[in-house]
């Protein structure tokens, strides 16, 4: 009976995962191979021209660069600066619990009001942001339909959005350092540098390991209301990442056989990086 | 003892006469794209059929933009729960007459001896008739249309009766209408349309031209796009430099709200946009303390007679239902189409009627001498050339097509391309939509 209690207690989560991951991967891996007519009327299979399609189409592989493009700059300043501000959130001033609380508001909306969001602040003609553009330096940014301030704008919504998440994460394995190690290091007479790049941050890797891939797939799959309410993939296409292509062709041109075919890729490029990250992490992670 | 049995009773007769009543009932599901204040129109429209028809219960249901409604239409088709009644847009009347979902309205027509079909509008009927059948009921039609703030040109020294009719003229006003600070940045513009394809089309209708081969898609499928021609060159230019002057303010892909708002707020002197918003431009003239105008779409001053495009929305009766459910549907889609629910909806909102009796009926009453931008807008269509090119182009790809067109569009006001290139790129991957569509 004990050999048998893990499976029993595993069997729920393991519904929960066939029933909403294995049997929508296997169908898309099915539609992805096959020319399927609107209002599914009928279908036929083509075996690999919708990937073929895909790698011979300019705004596909243009999608492809954008994301590792927006991925990279994104994951790293969420990266960077939530472990700047943890560490100054970790200090025992008065009035850090309320510091925290509000920096943590972001977390808590859901991406398509933080566009909309971004999106009144950037107008170009009523927003905040540039009034005090204007103001300092007496220029008119079209935030969302120039190039390159679209990119800015939706990189900024996208930090803006994920920070809190990584922050939490910091303020508590910060939390977790233990006070002898960093006491010892100053009377050995490390400085702060040193303290917080040789010390804290090796000692905090294995959250940071996990925030990144944590990051690179919020990045990758839920990006994707934030471009849609702030640029809609525009202008010409220059902020279409690889989810907003997929949408594009699954429910707005009704071509659901492409659609299962980018998102076969997105499963591959996953598979991917999160196996290159845990043979890479493995080695440098300290846990 | 007595008051629970009273009670038990009441209890009792109520659940019976809620179930019978449930029972004899048919259900009709309609859902709809009409955001807003339209919403409740329509609930309204559709409160009113149902006290007329007691036995009949529409359950209505705003569904999104008109691709999310098409999107949740064919989720729910495969999954076999679709409504009864969609409100499908114009652009997708070949994908949906493809994707077989409908039932042919023509034949509903045909077989109720009490639906005259005469009484509508031809330039309707013509943009929804494929295959000389009609395989949906007209309901709410609209094109484009130009409005302009006549204080904004009285300040600027122009004669406020005298709206832009050419490409030239509107080039010439946009001088004196646009104003910039010292450093250049722009304070008030002479023009603004949403960023969309759809003024593509309307501009190209307008100068007669055609969008794509077997004259629109009209007389066979469609192989080609066919655009990349004098006048969509003409389109474009005209597009480019009013944006390089910085006479034109673009919005964002397909945001309306925020042309809409920079014409209320008198950032800019002229809008373009559809006939469906003259009810809010004369509420917002109003609120906003400025006297409004409108007026026919500019064409270049050498182009071919044309005219607008329909566009908008029709309702599709949906197949796959018991007979008294699909009954009931095409009593309520009559219903909607009747002359007097067609002179509340125009009157609502700015759709046209789709009935002739309909702005009969309006005109008879003075309606028009005191609306005269609704006026404006039923001209400009009565006026309009009927030919394919002004028919409006039937495309099974035309959502894709015009994503196409508007990425381009984009890429030229961004600098990257000129318009003559942004023009044949756009030229080269609609053609290639069409045919991956048409399995070419």
């Amino acid at each position: 009976m004990r050999k048998w209690t893990p499976y029993l207690l595993l069997i729920p989560t393991f519904i929960i995962i066939v029933i909403f991951i294995y049997v929508p991967a296997e169908y898309s891996i099915k539609a992805s191979m096959q020319r399927i007519l609107p209002f599914g009327r009928g279908t036929s299979y083509i075996g690999l021209t919708n990937f073929l399609k895909l790698f011979s189409n300019a705004d596909y592989l243009y999608s492809v660069r954008f994301t590792i493009l927006y991925v990279t700059v994104t994951v790293s300043i969420a990266i960077i600066l939530s472990f700047l501000i943890a560490l100054l959130l970790v200090k025992k001033i008065p009035g850090v619990k309320l510091f925290r609380t509000l920096i943590f508001v972001p977390y808590a909306i859901s991406p398509a009001i933080a566009g909309a969001l971004w999106t009144f602040l950037l107008n170009p003609i009523v927003g905040h942001v540039s009034y005090f553009f204007q103001v300092l330096f007496g220029i008119q940014v079209e935030w969302m339909t120039s190039k390159p301030y679209a990119f800015y704008a939706v990189v900024f919504a996208s930090v803006w959005k994920t920070l809190p998440f990584n922050m939490i994460f910091y303020i508590a394995s910060i939390q977790d350092v233990p006070e002898e190690i960093l006491e010892s290091a100053t009377i050995e007479g490390a400085n702060v540098m040193n303290r917080t790049w040789r010390i804290i941050f090796p000692m905090v890797s294995p959250i940071t390991f996990y925030l990144v891939i944590m990051n690179i797939v919020t990045m990758m799959f839920s990006s994707f209301a934030i471009i849609d309410v702030m640029t809609k993939g525009g202008p010409g296409q220059y902020t279409t990442n690889m989810i907003y292509r997929l949408y594009l062709d699954a429910f707005y041109f009704q071509k659901p056989g492409v659609a299962s075919a980018q998102s076969v890729i997105l499963i591959a490029i996953m598979i991917v990086v999160t196996s290159i990250y845990f043979k890479f992490g493995e080695r440098y992670v300290h846990y | 003892m007595k008051k629970i049995i009273f009670i038990t009773f009441l209890i009792i007769v109520f659940l019976a006469s809620s179930v019978t009543l449930a029972a004899e009932k048919t259900k009709v599901q309609f859902w709809h794209a009409m955001g807003g204040w339209r919403i409740e129109l329509l609930q309204e429209m559709v409160n009113n059929f149902m006290a007329l028809n007691p036995d009949i219960e529409v359950e209505v249901q705003y569904t999104g933009s008109y691709g999310d409604t098409i999107n949740k239409l064919n989720v729910a088709v495969q999954s076999k729960v679709a409504p009864h009644v969609v409100q499908g847009y114009d652009i997708a009347t070949q994908m949906l007459i493809d994707g077989e979902v409908g039932l042919v309205m023509q034949d509903l027509i045909d077989a109720d001896p009490t639906f005259d079909i005469g009484a509508f509008m031809p330039q309707v009927l013509n943009y929804y008739r494929v295959n000389g059948k009609l395989y949906c009921m007209p309901f709410n039609s609209s094109n484009a249309i130009m409005f302009y703030n006549k204080t904004l040109f009285e300040k600027a020294g122009l004669d406020p009766n005298k709206p832009p009719k050419t490409y030239e003229e509107l080039l010439e006003y946009a001088k004196k209408l646009t104003t910039k600070d010292d450093k250049g940045n722009v304070v008030q513009a002479a023009v603004c349309w949403s960023l969309n394809c759809w003024f593509f089309e309307q501009f190209m209708a307008t100068q007669n031209a055609p969008l794509v081969d077997n004259d629109n898609g009209r007389t066979g499928r469609p192989t080609k796009a066919i655009f990349n021609s004098d006048a969509g060159l003409k389109v474009f230019t005209f597009w480019n430099d009013l944006t390089k002057n910085g006479d034109m303010i673009n919005t964002k892909l397909e945001d309306w709200t925020a042309a809409r708002n920079l014409f209320i707020s008198q950032k800019v002197a002229m809008l373009i946009t559809s006939t469906s918003d003259v009810a809010l431009m004369v509420k917002s003239a109003q609120e906003n303390n400025f006297e409004l105008g409108s007026a026919f779409l500019p064409t270049p001053a050498d182009a071919e007679a044309g005219g607008v495009v329909i566009g908008g929305g029709s309702l599709w009766i949906i197949g796959g239902h018991p007979k008294n459910e699909t009954d009931a549907a095409w009593k309520f889609v009559k219903y909607m189409t009747e002359a007097p629910q067609q002179i509340k909806w125009h009157t609502g909102t700015g759709y046209f009627p789709v009935r002739k009796d309909a702005i009969e009926g309006l005109l008879a009453q003075g309606y028009y001498s005191g609306s005269p931008h609704d006026l404006t807008a039923i001209l400009q269509l009565l006026l309009s050339t009927q030919n394919y090119n002004t028919n409006g182009a039937i495309i099974g790809a035309f959502a894709e097509m015009r994503s196409i067109v508007a990425s381009n569009i984009e890429k030229m006001l961004s600098g990257s391309m000129t318009p003559a290139e942004a023009l044949a790129a756009a030229e080269k991957a609609a053609t290639e939509a069409i045919r991956n569509y048409e399995g070419l």
